[in-house]
Parts: C-alpha cells; structure tokens; sequence
C-alpha cells in the first residue's frame, strides 16, 4: 500500500466517520435521555436526504436543501415524539416496537413517492465538488467538506451540551431523569426537544449523505444499522463515545474494503457484539 | 384454572385449535394450488415466529435477528445439496449450522435482556447476512444458491403443505410443553424477576443459554422448510428486513400466546401476498395496524380478543391485565 493510497483509505474512513457521527450522534442523544433505541431513525435520515435531493433539484442550493431536510426530519420528529412516543412512554418494549412500525411506514411511502432507483444530490450548487490535487494526491472536496460540517456541528453539539443551560437540564436529565423532573424541570418538554434535535441530525447526515452514497429506500436501514454500532461500540448516550466509535467503525469499514472485501459485514458487526458481550456499556458509555 | 375440570376458556380454546386442524388439512382438497403453497409461507413464517415467541413468551427476550439463524439452517442445507450430499446429510449440515448459529447467539446475548438483547440479536443477524451476501466462494454472494428441489414424497405443492402443517403442529406442541415444564417456568421466573432468580439461586445466563437453543432449533426447521418452499437461498433471508417482519408477526399477534404467531403470520403474510396485488401500499398499511396495535392492544390480537372474552364473561370485572403488561416491561 503507497502511502499516497494509505492517505486516501485513511481520508475515506475519517469522512465516512463524519457521516456516521452524524447520524449517531442523534441516536445517542435520545438513548441517553430517553432510554428509547429509535429504530426509526433511520428513517428521518432516508427522509431528510430524500426531501434535499428534491429541494436541491428545484432550488440549486444545496444549503437550502439542507435545510429544508432537516426541518422536515425535525417535523417528523416532532409528530412521532409527541403523537406516539408519548402514549407509551416508559415501557421498553412497546417504544422500540413503535418506532419499528414507524420505519416501515416511512420507508414505505419514500418508495411510493420517489420511487425505488438510486438517487443522488446533485453535486455542486454551493457544496464543494471536483477534486483536490496536491501533486500525487488527488482527493474529493466533498468528503473533506463532510468533515469539515461534522466538525462545526460535532463542537456546537459538544459546546451546547457543556455550557449551555438546556445541555446542563440535558445532562442533568441523562444522570437522574427523577431528580431532574423533581426539581421542577418540565423533562417533557426536554424529551421533546431532544428527540427533535436528534431527528434534525439524522436529516442533516440524510442531506449529506446522499452526496456521498447512493440513496435507495433501504438506505435508512444501512444506516441505522451503522449508526447502532457507532452508538454500542461507543457507549450508549455518550457524544464523545459516538465521536470515537464513528472514526473507529469509519476507519474498519474503509480498509476492510479494500483489505478484506470477503468480510464487509462481518468485520463491523463482529466488534459489536464482543463490545455487548465484554464491555456492554461501550468505549465511553457510563455504567448503568 | 381448575386442575381437575377443564375451565370454560380451555374449553373454548381447544375448540378453536381442532377446528382450525380440521380446517388445515381440508385446504388443499379446496383450494388451488396459489393458495395451498401460500398458507405453506404462512405456516413456515408462523414457526420462525413461534421460535421467536418463546423466547419473548416465556423469558421476555424480543430478538431481532432470528431470520439469521433460520438462514445459516437454509444454508447447510442448500449448500449440502448442491454438494450432492445425501437427504439425511443435507438435513445434518443443516442441524449443525443451526447449532453453531444457536450456540453463538445464544453465548453473546446470554448476559443481557431486554433493549440490549435486542441489538446483540440484532448484531449477530447482520454477522450471518454479512457472510451470506459476502463469501461468495461458498453461498452464491447475492445470486444465492438456486436450484435446490424437494427430495421425492414431498415434492408436490401439497404434499409440501402436509409437512409443514405436521411441522407447525409439532413445534407447538413442543413449545406448550417447553413452556409448561420446570425449565419454561423458571424462564418465566427471569423475565418477571431476574434478580430475584438471582438471589434463588439460579443461574439465569445459562437459562437464557438453554432457551436460545430451543429457540434456534425451531427456527432452523423454519429455515430448512423456507428453502425447500423457494428452492432458493439468497442473503435478503437473513437480513434485519426478514427478522424485524417475523417479530413483527409475533408482537402482533399476541406475544406469549399459543396462536399468535399463527395469527401474525397468516395476516401478514395475507397482506405481503393477497393485498400487495390490489394495494401497493400494504407496507405502510400494515406499519400503521402495528403502530395501532402497539398503542391500543399491546398484547397483540390473540391477547386482545382473550382479553375481551375474559371481560365479556366477568362481565365488567378487570382482566388479569398485570400478567400481560408485565412481559411488555420486561
């Protein structure tokens, strides 16, 4: 391996990375909190990258459809929190069950509207395409872009959780929801915003993402699937964690492409099961 | 219920349960051969979800990764076929693969319950799908392996349904009885107090060990059935769409009943295969009946109509409700 293609495997995992913290980020946040594992966060990412593409089509602004992605995951967020969550709020089983009902109504009508054929942002329109040359090494703008958003976004989260009064009501929810709601925080309300606040990540990543991977209606079972091991290998509820794990599963999944193209799946999920069974709380995550 | 005189609702129960066999085993001198091998689907997708209620029955552990140790089942199978192995070989390698599959499961999830249980099940599902759909050398990558016929007795479609309907018969039967025993109630010691199974002295990991393996063991008939249905293995089997339908089937049916994964199995089934033809969109019809069922009947149909009886016949008095609502925190 030339040490100008190590370069470009080691950029490729690190901006796949990005991706993935995005969308776990979200996931880890609502775990957290809530204690609910939202399978339907896949699906805000299929919906957030869906509604970009079109909205990028239409406007030729990729910021825009950003935008416009993430609000509507956040919309979607919001109904399904406050619609449905909260009739069952508590009990384990029916929460998961619910949101596996709610992927599958979204994905469903993602299909029905857009269609089953890979779609795709158009590139440009804002956000950086083309290519960086440095003498040997050639690399995509995009993906050093990716990088560059989920590192503004990953400090804000990151900064707004440590110092903001809603990160501190936030932390203070994750360490004692109990306490937090005894001490006359409305957590409800926390609940709600939380959710919200993850939905819109996960729309952010759909956005980016479809610059990046082909976009098909089973995209946002991949990535919950990615985003479930990032979350578990870093450490359930736990920004940091999420950070770690994403490069980590980044990083494998990039070389494990180009080394061992035989074990894609099995060098990802492997990990996460040992993680489960040796270290169940993950890299960072705290003890229950 | 009384010991010694069967209660009304045994009564009821076993009145249900003959009628539908009578009703089984006249379909296929009814019904065409469309309809005949679709309830061999429904029926074979019933045990899958049967070998998911137990464990989400007895010992409150909802797996989402099922379809994969049906597949590495299907796999022994298909692929021992394809060696030209013998019946009893094929059926042998299959055997096997659903132990090792069993044993591995059952090994990484024996520590955990509940949302953790979950995701490792869920895990080791997208293990077997990683390795299907990627070592191609052996299982066919996404082409699968095709071509793999019925031996001779069973080769005709309702000769086919016959031995599913005697397999979904006997893997109740089975599961009743598992259920019933000393090993089933102690399961159920666990799902309703892990730590006071504890603190009695049990070792509840290797329960959980135990139940997997039961458990494996039904879905590795599912998965041996399943290919001898398609004649054809691919990794969308295995996959989390595959295991995330079946416990869907089994939630919504009723989790912990006898009939629910029958009754969730037939239904959905019924709208894959009946209503996909005149509704396109039974996929988001079918996730809004569950979102539905979840928020208004979260024991499931057979839960919720047992329920009903119950209340018809005390008229008005409450319904064992603490039971039910118990697996669902678990």
């Amino acid at each position: 391996m030339s040490g100008v293609f190590f370069l470009q495997q080691l950029l490729n995992g690190i901006s796949f990375g990005a991706l993935l913290f995005l969308i776990a980020s979200g996931f880890t946040l609502v775990f957290g909190l809530m204690r609910i594992s939202n399978l339907a966060h896949g699906a805000f990412y299929l919906l957030g990258a869906y509604i970009a593409v079109v909205t990028v089509a239409v406007t030729h602004s990729f910021w825009v459809g950003l935008l416009v992605g993430a609000v509507a995951a956040a919309v979607i967020g919001l109904g399904l929190e406050r619609g449905l969550l909260r009739r069952v709020r508590g009990k384990e089983m029916p929460e998961v069950l619910l949101t596996v009902g709610v992927s599958f109504v979204i994905a469903d009508l993602v299909l029905w509207i857009f269609g089953g054929d890979p779609k795709s942002i158009t590139s440009g329109n804002g956000a950086p395409s083309g290519a960086l040359v440095i003498g040997d090494f050639t690399y995509p703008q995009y993906r050093l872009f990716i990088i560059g958003v989920t590192l503004v976004i990953g400090t804000a989260l990151f900064l707004a959780q440590r110092y903001s009064k809603f990160g501190a009501i936030v932390r203070a929810g994750v360490d004692n929801r109990e306490a937090a709601s005894a001490l006359g925080i409305d957590i409800d309300r926390v609940f709600t915003w939380v959710f919200v606040v993850g939905a819109a990540l996960a729309g952010v990543a759909g956005a980016i993402g479809s610059g990046l991977l082909s976009l098909s209606p089973s995209s946002g079972t991949e990535m919950l699937l990615y985003a479930m091991v990032v979350v578990i290998v870093g450490g359930l509820g736990s920004i940091t964690g999420a950070a770690v794990g994403a490069v980590l599963i980044g990083l494998i999944d990039a070389f494990t492409k180009v080394l061992l193209p035989e074990f894609a799946y099995f060098t990802i999920f492997a990990p996460m099961a040992l993680i489960l069974v040796f270290r169940p709380r993950g890299l960072f995550g705290r003890a229950a | 219920m009384n010991a010694r005189r069967p209660s009304t609702g045994a009564v009821v129960k076993g009145a249900i349960l003959a009628a539908l066999l009578v009703v089984a085993f006249v379909c296929p001198y009814v019904l065409g051969s469309y309809y005949v091998s679709l309830l061999s689907i429904a029926l074979i997708a019933a045990i899958l979800a049967s070998s998911i209620n137990v464990l989400a029955g007895n010992a409150g552990l909802v797996s989402l990764g099922h379809a994969g140790i049906a597949a590495a089942s299907g796999y022994g199978l298909a692929w021992a076929y394809r060696q030209g192995w013998e019946l009893w070989a094929q059926l042998g390698m299959a055997a096997l693969l659903t132990a090792v599959a069993s044993v591995l499961y059952g090994l990484i999830s024996m520590r955990t319950r509940g949302i953790s249980f979950l995701m490792v099940t869920l895990a080791a599902g997208m293990v077997v799908y990683g390795m299907a759909y990627r070592w191609s050398s052996v299982t066919g990558g996404t082409n699968g392996l095709p071509g793999i016929r019925r031996p001779e007795g069973i080769a005709e479609y309702w000769q086919f349904y016959f031995l599913v309907l005697v397999a979904f018969c006997f893997v109740t039967l089975a599961l009743i009885v598992v259920g019933r025993s000393s090993f089933g109630l102690t399961l159920r010691g666990i799902r309703d107090s892990e730590t006071r199974m504890v603190s009695l002295g049990y070792n509840v990991p290797l329960y959980k060990f135990g139940a997997m393996l039961v458990s494996g063991a039904v879905a590795g008939v599912a998965g041996v059935l399943a290919v001898w249905h398609s004649e054809f293995i691919s990794p969308v089997v295995a996959g989390f769409q595959e295991s995330a339908i079946s416990m869907i089937m089994v939630a919504l049916g009723g989790i912990g009943t006898v009939l629910g994964p029958l009754v969730g199995a037939v239904l959905v089934t019924g709208f894959q295969h009946v209503l996909s033809s005149v509704f396109e969109r039974w996929s988001t019809l079918l996730g809004l009946i569950f979102i539905l069922s979840v928020i208004f009947a979260p024991q499931g149909i057979v839960g919720g109509v047992a329920d009903l009886m119950r209340r018809i016949r005390r008229r008005g008095a409450p319904p064992r409700r603490e039971q039910l609502d118990a697996e669902f925190r678990a």
